[in-house]
């Protein structure tokens, strides 16, 4: 499916440059020439949104807490780095 | 003496560190002078360890279990609390923290997992193809776009444990960590273009993959063609 004979060549740009738009990887100028491509036209504003949901679905899924044990270990395992370079030292 | 403690415990085991780390940790022309031993422990502490939660969370999607996750995660910081007179202050200290964990698990995690490497060849050529798509080439349409809010945090993560590991790390940094992909290829220590190729294979798995467990979970999804 393509969104119609005006800017069918627009959308091949845009398509291309999605991941770049949504990964913040295009200079200003880049990027507000696809945010004016998303302003009217559906269809590519549909690709985006989905890339655009998996990347925060994903986001928002990994966040996890460490085990306060684990804060406590880090923490004395630094001190056992330290003791053992203060001796050679 | 601080800040030359440059000498190996064997107790370290330092091979793993990324001493090829470009711009992030070139060495100071002036150390800080006369930064005591418990200054920089007390320096250390406040910058780096604020990032156990994030490492942690990393560190369980690549070892895909809490056993090994909290080993990675005290062996990064080891590392990263013996060669902190290395990072050059300032500087992007988190992406510093990644690559040491990374070089750790790649280092030591993967040889014991022993996952089956993917002999996939990974050319630029690859994520260029990604210009002959078309609107409909996603795997998902839009409508979908919402049944995904509903899909369950176990259910991604159990999609990301599929892909393969460097595709599952490179999605992970870009998407969860919000690296920019010249920071992702120092992490993962490779070019930019198979940064890009990662991230364009490892997406497409895994939008495919989430169809999949929406289905399942009686939410309707058409896929469109999935390429």
């Amino acid at each position: 499916m393509s969104c119609g004979d005006p800017h069918d060549k627009d959308c091949a740009e845009a398509l291309a440059r999605m991941v770049f738009f949504i990964d913040n990887e295009l200079a200003d100028a880049d990027a507000s020439t696809i945010q004016k491509h998303l302003d009217d036209c559906a269809p590519c504003v549909d690709v985006y949104a989905l890339e655009r949901a998996v990347k925060a679905l994903v986001a928002r899924s990994c966040a996890m807490h460490a085990p306060d044990e684990l804060r406590e270990r880090v923490l004395l395992r630094i001190r056992e780095v330290r003791v053992t370079y203060t001796e050679e030292a | 003496m601080a800040g030359t403690c440059t000498s190996t415990s064997p107790r370290l085991a330092l091979h793993g560190l990324p001493l090829g780390w470009r711009a992030m940790s070139e060495p100071t022309d002036a150390p800080t002078p006369a930064e005591t031993e418990e200054e920089r422990t007390l320096r250390f502490e406040r910058d780096a360890l604020p990032y156990l939660d994030q490492l942690y969370s990393a560190a369980m999607r690549m070892t895909r279990n809490p056993a090994d996750a909290e080993d990675l995660v005290q062996e990064t910081f080891a590392k990263a609390y013996a060669a902190f007179h290395q990072f050059k202050e300032g500087t992007n200290l988190k992406a510093w923290l990644y690559r040491i964990l990374t070089n750790t698990f790649i280092n030591s995690y993967r040889k014991k997992q022993r996952e089956p490497q993917q002999s996939m060849t990974e050319d630029v050529e690859d994520w260029q193809l990604a210009r002959a798509e078309s609107h409909t080439s996603s795997g998902l349409k839009s409508a979908e776009v919402e049944a995904l809010d509903h899909l369950a945090d176990s259910d991604v993560k159990e999609a990301l444990a599929q892909l393969p590991e460097d595709f599952r790390l490179a999605v992970y940094l870009a998407d969860v960590e919000g690296f920019p992909y010249k920071d992702i290829a120092e992490i993962m220590d490779t070019p930019i273009g198979t940064v890009m190729s990662r991230l364009h294979r490892g997406r497409r798995q895994l939008r495919s993959l989430l169809a999949d467990y929406a289905r399942e979970r009686g939410m309707k999804v058409e896929t469109g063609a999935v390429t």
